[in-house]
């Protein structure tokens, strides 16, 4: 009875000590460039904390389902996602205010990464501008508008509006056409009445990658995260400055309510925005970086969305717009332009 | 039927019992037992538009596929000894190549800059590029070549068993090649037509690849409409409907076959 006594107590005693060491923190990201995030953020941070670092990838809507439904018993303690799917998730009560008191770096941020989405429920971790990439050998990109112009007939892709990039297209679009109506429905219209002059209205960046560099499309709007693609290509392309601007987004990073793992999760945030792992996540070039003292040599800013005066300049969709509208745009979308 | 049971326990649970909770989910709204998700589905243009062009584009391959099929068929069981194998072989070779790398292989070719586009200029048919990729076109070009093997394979075995005698004994009678197939080949060899139709209607009906990679969002079949709407919508109550309406289509079309094979006899 003593033996078995002893060596429960000892197991017991083992047992303690391997859970404070095996502490852990399943964090929810992007399924893009997972690897090199782990060489960027994660593993480092793995040292730091002395705990393991879980990640859990997928398109936004397994992710946010995952999170929705294991609300009452939190599997992800950290998630990132752009501004509409947090301010859904915040609006749902799946996400908790965090005490920006225990960011360090939270006055390194830009004004407009700090509380993008009220509330405090999310940081804003890495920005993205998005414009036309286009081939500069044959056509030029002024403006917006010249996506609908006869030169480039037949030789357009469109993002997709069930991704990011569309929603962003369409505002820029509206504006060019001189419109402010955040239901899109004249934009929307004209796309749907030059239907057969884009080529497709792509899903990922990486299909669009393929078909410029097949020479089947010469233009097209695309995130600034996927201009790394473009680079160094043997084709000669080029990314718009047009007249009315580009527009832009934010990927924030955020923390899901109750999931008791506060400490570590804060750690981490702290850890993600601190100004030595967003320079070092942006010389990886995976992301632009939304902390101000982030200082690039300008090859490396070359192919990022950084800068004050570039960040400040880019016309983002605020994420309740996007969530009043979606439905409705949709609807339209699948009426005018794919039916 | 003892020893069927293990293989019916084993599709009921791997298999029935899944299939009934994803088909349970199109006729479940908040909990409870509702057709409005086939009546959303069915009034909504956007989802007729899609429905009728898989159903275009489903019969216009298997059709296709069946007059490619028969021809090529009666060319290989005319053929002797290694001839034969070897071509059977290439029939079949496309089935072990991915459809991923098959579908790729046909952005490359019907774009731009593509071996169809070229020929059509070098032969003065147009001044420029036509736009192949992304249009009904190029999914049926697609789906026909990924599924014209299973017709011909299909009609080969069937092929087989018809006595050479009887064409021979038509001409003879004075029928002409027209007469020849239509009065003897075709009902002689109808098993092998519904077998095959049904492999190439139900596979271009239920195929996601080859829509996805060389029709995009431009040209939406129900298989990637139902993606779109787990994926991108997590809408499950329209995947389903869908999902069940694929499964219909299916079925209905095999009773179809079999129910026109079996008038002609």
């Amino acid at each position: 009875m003593k033996n078995t006594l002893a060596v429960a107590a000892a197991c017991s005693l083992i047992a303690g000590v391997a859970s404070a060491q095996d502490e852990t923190l399943t964090i929810s990201v992007y399924a893009f460039g997972v690897d090199a995030m782990s060489e960027a953020i994660f593993t480092p941070f793995e040292e730091v904390c002395g705990c393991e670092v879980v990640i859990e990838t997928g398109n936004s809507v397994e992710r946010m389902a995952k999170i929705e439904v294991n609300a009452a018993d939190p599997l992800i303690d950290v998630a990132v996602m752009s501004t509409q799917d947090a301010l859904q998730l915040a609006e749902q009560g799946l996400l908790q205010p965090l005490d920006v008191s225990r960011i360090s770096s939270y006055d390194d941020l830009y004004p407009s990464a700090q509380d993008p989405i009220g509330n405090h429920h999310a940081l804003g971790y890495g920005f993205y501008a998005t414009s036309i990439v286009y081939r500069s050998d044959l056509v030029e990109i002024d403006s917006w508008n010249d996506l609908f112009s006869d030169e480039l007939r037949g030789r357009v892709a469109l993002p997709n509006i069930t991704g990011t990039q569309g929603p962003l297209t369409l505002y820029m679009l509206e504006r060019a056409r001189g419109g402010d109506d955040l239901g899109f429905e004249a934009t929307i219209d004209a796309i749907g009445a030059h239907g057969d002059d884009f080529v497709t209205f792509y899903s990922r960046s990486s299909e669009l990658a393929q078909l410029m560099m097949q020479e089947e499309v010469i233009a097209a709007p695309a995130g600034r995260f996927a201009w790394s693609r473009f680079v160094g290509a043997e084709l000669p392309f080029a990314w718009a400055e047009p007249e009315e601007g580009q527009a832009g987004g934010m990927n924030v990073i955020t923390m899901t309510a109750g999931n008791g793992n506060e400490d570590l999760a804060y750690q981490f945030i702290d850890y993600w925005l601190s100004t030595e792992v967003q320079t070092r996540v942006a010389e990886a070039g995976l992301d632009s970086p939304a902390n101000m003292r982030v200082d690039l040599a300008p090859e490396v800013a070359e192919p990022l969305t950084y800068g004050a005066d570039l960040i400040n300049s880019l016309n983002m969709i605020a994420p309740a717009d996007i969530i009043a509208n979606r439905d409705a745009w949709l609807e339209r979308w699948n009426e005018n332009v794919l039916n | 039927m003892a020893l069927a049971l293990p293989a019916a326990v084993f599709t009921a649970l791997l298999f029935l019992l899944p299939v009934t909770i994803l088909l349970s989910e199109a006729f479940t709204i908040n909990g409870e037992w509702s057709l409005q998700g086939y009546v959303d589905f069915a009034t909504t243009p956007l989802n007729q538009t899609v429905f009728l062009r898989t159903l275009k584009l489903g019969a216009l391959v298997a059709f296709t596929s069946a007059i490619i099929g028969y021809a090529c068929a009666f060319c290989i069981v005319n053929l002797e000894g290694k001839s034969r194998g070897r071509i059977f072989g290439l029939v079949v070779l496309p089935l072990m190549i991915s459809p991923v790398a098959r579908t790729y292989a046909w952005i490359v070719i019907l774009g731009r800059t593509g071996i169809v586009n070229d020929t059509i200029v070098s032969l003065g048919l147009s001044d420029t590029p036509i736009r192949i990729l992304f249009t009904e076109t190029a999914v049926f070009i697609g789906l026909l070549q990924l599924f014209l093997p299973l017709m011909i394979i299909s009609l080969v075995s069937s092929m087989e068993n018809l006595p050479r005698d009887v064409i021979s004994a038509a001409r003879v009678l004075g029928a002409n090649w027209f007469q020849v197939f239509t009065k003897v080949i075709l009902p002689l060899t109808k098993d092998g037509l519904v077998m095959g139709g049904t492999l190439v209607f139900t596979g271009s009906l239920t195929a996601y690849i080859t829509p996805a990679i060389l029709g995009g969002s431009r040209v939406l079949m129900l298989e990637t409409l139902l993606y779109q709407r787990v994926n991108v919508a997590n809408d499950f109550v329209s995947a389903g409907v869908i999902a069940t309406i694929l499964i219909v289509m299916c079925f209905a079309a095999n009773l179809l076959l079999k129910r026109i094979a079996k008038a002609r006899s």
